[in-house]
């Protein structure tokens, strides 16, 4: 192998070099041979001719010496390239059907396997990624979480099975920048991260212990190597310069490696900070038990410790924390139980993993059916044209070439043409990355992706085109040398080979029924985008403006706060062709969660249960269209001293009260003093899931905050703000901003956005599977129409002759139309037939994206049977034309 | 001086590791050091060196490289490699196996049957 690989490489590249060495080679021998004779007395004329002479024929014993070399492999390889460069050009039409058939199908399936590569494949570069678990809990039913808080990470500190422990928690920076502020993807971390996960470092420090409780030393940052470029255009001096996040001066202390953009898989992580400074704005950060945060808690196994020993371990710690009385809040009384569990964290978090694997492998299903369809096009191109060199393959195959030999000349030949295809698809697949990659850029925290060209994908890519060309070269290239020597020298040219009509009408079946499968599935996809794109979920979603508002802020006081949201609810109010604003802690589909104890005296089940929650102006319902089925609504101004009020939707009423009657009756929430009194019902809206019916929801009023426990009753520093307009984002965007920034310079807007948008960005996943696989339906469609015109229009080139003589008999356009249309849609039928049943089989396996749609959904497979027999016909028709056209004269003196 | 016997097959490229064994030699080198190491007795037609040189060179059992002859002209000298010697070693572990079995064949008397 590597003496033939270092024959290769000297045939590249020093062949001339080869050459005139080895000639040069010879000359010396026969020189000093020569010599050698002249000395012994003969003249030097009789010397030259008996060296000469004895030497032997010099051009033979160069070929025998190349060969002795290994080249006599590389030299034909060279030759069959050449010639089947020369087909190639030769048949500019066949080719370019064949190059764009294979780059079509390599394309998409490097474009998906690229994206596979970035989202499943890639590790983390870190030191020893394999040896990092996130310590996760999961309930009975399997359902598990890396939410954690500070206590629970308390307890895994000390656990020996670990030789190190530490934990993160992502969080949205406010950061001055000199003209204004900027939202920057950061996270809190405990004092050691970036010595546990054994981050590369390229300037200054990471922490490796730095103090989780504040110490009274400035807060420091480490920066991400992006945000290092973006924000100080790499200086060296960056280390000790003060940013000012949230009003806070803190000083950077390091930049990491370019790869690392933290855990969160999608997400970029530019300010790194110690929790110590999360504490400074939560003093309760450390110690509060009352529910799970965004803390993730991830250990490197300690060396020679095993998964089950540290599992184990884990179990055994969080089993004690769990059963503790402070969790009671957590505890799901149906099912209390929760486990300890190791999560590998060697890829980062897995969620984004989880959510996307099964629709990238659907995706890589489909594109793996493309190219099949895209190869049977490839193979039929090839058969057609193996009849066509018939007479070829036998002038060279009585002149005593091995058959072996020009197999192997075909299959140089569909190895160049998959190349060209494959580089091409490479091309095509790289090009279209930025448009995949946008269907995951949108949303308050885009999914950010690195896709490219790299090992992997070039692997890939490679072994692809190879397979495809060996594999749709090998049936042509066989059945194209087993040729009826005398029979094919005898006719001129047009060789009949038996069976390959056959064969090409079966590959069309094929292409038909895989295209079936392709379309059913997709029509499947796009369909249940739109119904949740449109279904009624409760909630409005037209002419609806949000934007977020955060006054975290160390310049604000509760007081301010409230005053600054008030005269921004009635300057927003005036804007022209705003119709409704409303304030809320939080917006319908908008990616979050917000559950709080509570309990509610008289209830079955005593104790504390989760509720989901919202704080809400009045005209929240008015904005959102959610009805008030009973009672009446929040007041529309504060008034101080007023009893807290709530709200509740129909599946809280439902689950908590029952037949009887909600209004009046009190529930009190685990952080406040004081109970609250029910005073309406609203209508249930999902709201936290479009696919899931509406939790148990109650509202409380946004300018009347109950007191908490500390006494204190403050409105909310982070909120989403909704106006009901019939203008345009773009409209409205710079008005909002001029708003907001006209009441205080320390307020940030972010993500302005349409409620349409939202939804969109909660639906991802859809659309990235409707909008790929639609495309692929198309593309599958293109192939197989082209599959179904190419074997006909071949049909009728073979059958010129006989359709010649029918009409001389006197048949008529018409029925030779008919003819040719009605074996086209037999074809059609047929593929038709086997792709529907498959896909009836199979296209449950989407079913866990559909939505209101069965798998198996009438309308649609009917909608797919109508769109490929008109597809057939259209196909059919052509050559069918082109059949009826034939002038049986010509046609029969043309042979 | 002995008559000039043909060679058995595939003794050839043993010969020419022996000839190279000794000291780096140009292929016309090789071919004197054989005719003198066997003292005449064994006679290699001229160019068929050539091939045996290159199949040598390509399974990495001898390396070339460009030098000066004695008379001062450019020729392209021979040196055996390590797996060179090794096969060197083994072929003639076999060929002296093989003639000592063939000699004792040969000089069988009728009271040794």
């Amino acid at each position: 192998m590597l003496t033939r690989l270092r024959a290769t490489l000297v045939g590249l590249f020093q062949r001339d070099r080869f050459e005139h060495d080895m000639a040069e080679e010879m000359r010396f021998h026969m020189r000093a041979y020569a010599d050698d004779l002249q000395r012994a007395g003969l003249s030097p004329e009789e010397a030259e001719r008996r060296a000469r002479m004895e030497f032997g024929g010099v051009e033979s014993l160069r070929e025998d010496c190349r060969e002795a070399y290994g080249f006599q492999w590389f030299d034909e390889l060279r030759q069959d390239l050449r010639y089947s460069v020369r087909q190639m050009v030769r048949a500019p039409g066949f080719s370019a059907a064949v190059i764009v058939s294979i780059a079509l199908g390599i394309g998409a399936n490097t474009a998906i396997f690229s994206l596979m590569d970035a989202v499943l494949f890639r590790t983390l570069p870190i030191a020893d990624p394999s040896s990092l678990y996130y310590l996760a809990h999961q309930s009975a039913a399997g359902t598990w979480s890396t939410s954690s808080n500070y206590p629970l990470f308390d307890r895994y500190k000390s656990a020996d099975v670990f030789s190190g422990v530490t934990a993160y928690s992502g969080e949205t920076f406010t950061v001055a920048t000199a003209d204004g502020r900027e939202r920057v993807n950061g996270q809190f971390v405990s004092g050691n991260y970036h010595e546990v996960l054994g981050v590369p470092i390229v300037l200054g420090r990471g922490f490796s212990n730095e103090s989780d409780q504040p110490s009274g030393q400035p807060p420091v940052a480490v920066i991400s190597h992006e945000y290092w470029e973006r924000r100080f255009a790499r200086r060296q001096d960056v280390i000790g310069q003060i940013l000012s996040i949230g009003g806070r001066a803190v000083a950077i202390v390091g930049v990491t490696a370019p790869d690392f953009h933290g855990l969160d898989s999608g997400y970029r992580t530019d300010i790194t900070m110690p929790i110590a400074v999360n504490v400074l704005d939560e003093p309760g950060f450390l110690s509060d038990r009352e529910g799970w945060t965004s803390l993730s808690i991830i250990g490197r196994l300690a060396p020679g410790v095993t998964e089950g020993r540290a599992l184990a371990a884990v179990d055994a710690i969080f089993t004690r924390f769990w059963w503790e009385p402070e969790n009671a809040w957590a505890r799901d009384p149906r099912s209390p139980s929760e486990f300890g569990r190791l999560t590998p964290a060697g890829k980062g978090s897995g969620w984004l993993r989880e959510r996307y694997a099964t629709p990238l492998r659907m995706l890589m299903g489909m594109v793996g059916i493309v190219l099949l369809i895209a190869c049977a096009n490839v193979a039929n191109l090839l058969l057609a044209r193996a009849s066509a060199r018939a007479r070829e393959v036998a002038v060279r195959l009585s002149i005593g070439a091995a058959r072996a030999r020009l197999v192997r000349q075909f299959l140089t030949e569909s190895l160049l043409l998959a190349g060209i295809g494959g580089a091409l698809g490479l091309a095509i697949a790289m090009a279209s990355s930025g448009a995949i990659l946008s269907l995951f850029d949108t949303g308050q925290y885009p999914i950010r992706l690195e896709v490219g060209l790299n090992g992997r994908v070039l692997a890939f890519t490679i072994a692809v085109a190879i397979l495809t060309g060996v594999g749709f070269g090998l049936a042509p290239a066989f059945s194209a040398t087993r040729v009826d020597l005398t029979q094919a020298l005898k006719e001129s040219g047009m060789v009949r080979h038996r069976g390959r009509l056959a064969v090409g009408k079966t590959l069309v079946v094929a292409q038909v029924a895989l295209c079936v499968l392709v379309i059913a599935a997709s029509g499947l996809l796009v369909r249940s985008l739109r119904n949740l794109r449109t279904f009624d979920a409760g909630f409005q979603r037209d002419n609806i403006l949000l934007f977020n508002l955060s006054t975290g802020d160390q310049s604000f006081t509760p007081e301010s706060r409230a005053a600054l949201y008030e005269q921004l609810d009635q300057r927003l109010r005036r804007l022209p062709g705003v119709a409704v604003v409303s304030f809320s802690s939080r917006s319908p589909i908008d990616n979050s969660a917000e559950t709080r104890g509570i309990v509610v005296p008289g209830f079955q089940a005593p104790g504390r249960h989760g509720v989901s929650a919202y704080v809400v102006t009045p005209d929240f319902f008015q904005l959102f269209g959610i009805r008030l089925l009973r009672g009446r609504g929040f007041d529309a101004s504060p008034r101080a001293g007023a009893p807290n009020v709530a709200l509740v939707n129909e599946a809280m009423a439902r689950f908590y009260f029952g037949s009887s009657d909600p209004i009046g009756r009190t529930l009190r929430f685990g952080t406040e003093q004081e109970s609250s009194t029910i005073i309406g019902v609203v209508e249930d809206s999902r709201h936290e899931a479009l696919r899931e019916a509406a939790p148990a929801t109650v509202y409380t009023p946004f300018w009347q905050p109950a007191k908490g426990l500390d006494g204190k009753a403050d409105v909310r520093d982070r909120v989403t703000v909704e106006i009901r307009t019939t203008r345009s984002i773009e409209a409205l965007e710079a008005s909002v901003r001029n708003e907001v920034r006209a009441l205080s310079k320390n307020a940030t807007v972010w993500y302005i956005r349409t409620m349409q948008q939202q939804l969109d960005a909660a639906l991802i996943r859809e659309r990235l599977l409707a909008k790929l696989s639609s495309g692929f339906g198309v593309l599958a469609l293109l192939l197989a129409f082209v599959g179904l015109y190419g074997v006909m229009s071949y049909r009728v080139a073979r059958r010129v002759r006989e359709i010649g003589i029918r009409v001389a008999l006197g048949a008529t356009r018409g029925i030779v139309l008919r003819r040719v249309l009605r074996e086209t849609l037999s074809v059609a039928v047929a593929g038709l037939g086997i792709g529907l049943a498959a896909a009836l089989a199979t296209t449950k396996v989407v079913s866990a994206f559909l939505f209101e749609l069965s798998p198996r959904d009438p309308a649609l497979f009917a909608m797919v049977a109508v769109l490929l027999l008109v597809t057939a016909l259209i196909a059919g028709y052509l050559p069918a034309r082109r059949a009826a056209g034939v002038d049986p004269l010509q046609a029969l003196r043309s042979e | 001086m002995p008559k000039p016997t043909e060679l058995l097959p595939g003794t050839l490229d043993m010969l020419i590791l022996k000839a190279v064994s000794l000291r780096p030699l140009h292929g016309y080198g090789v071919l004197l050091r054989i005719a003198q190491i066997s003292g005449n007795a064994l006679q290699i037609p001229q160019g068929s060196l050539y091939p045996a040189l290159y199949r040598l060179e390509r399974q990495g059992l001898i390396a070339a490289e460009w030098g000066e002859s004695d008379n001062n002209r450019r020729a392209k000298f021979y040196t055996i490699t390590a797996p060179g010697r090794r096969r060197l070693k083994e072929e003639a572990e076999g060929w002296d196996r093989l003639a000592a079995a063939i000699y004792a064949a040969m000089n069988a008397t009728a009271s040794e049957v």
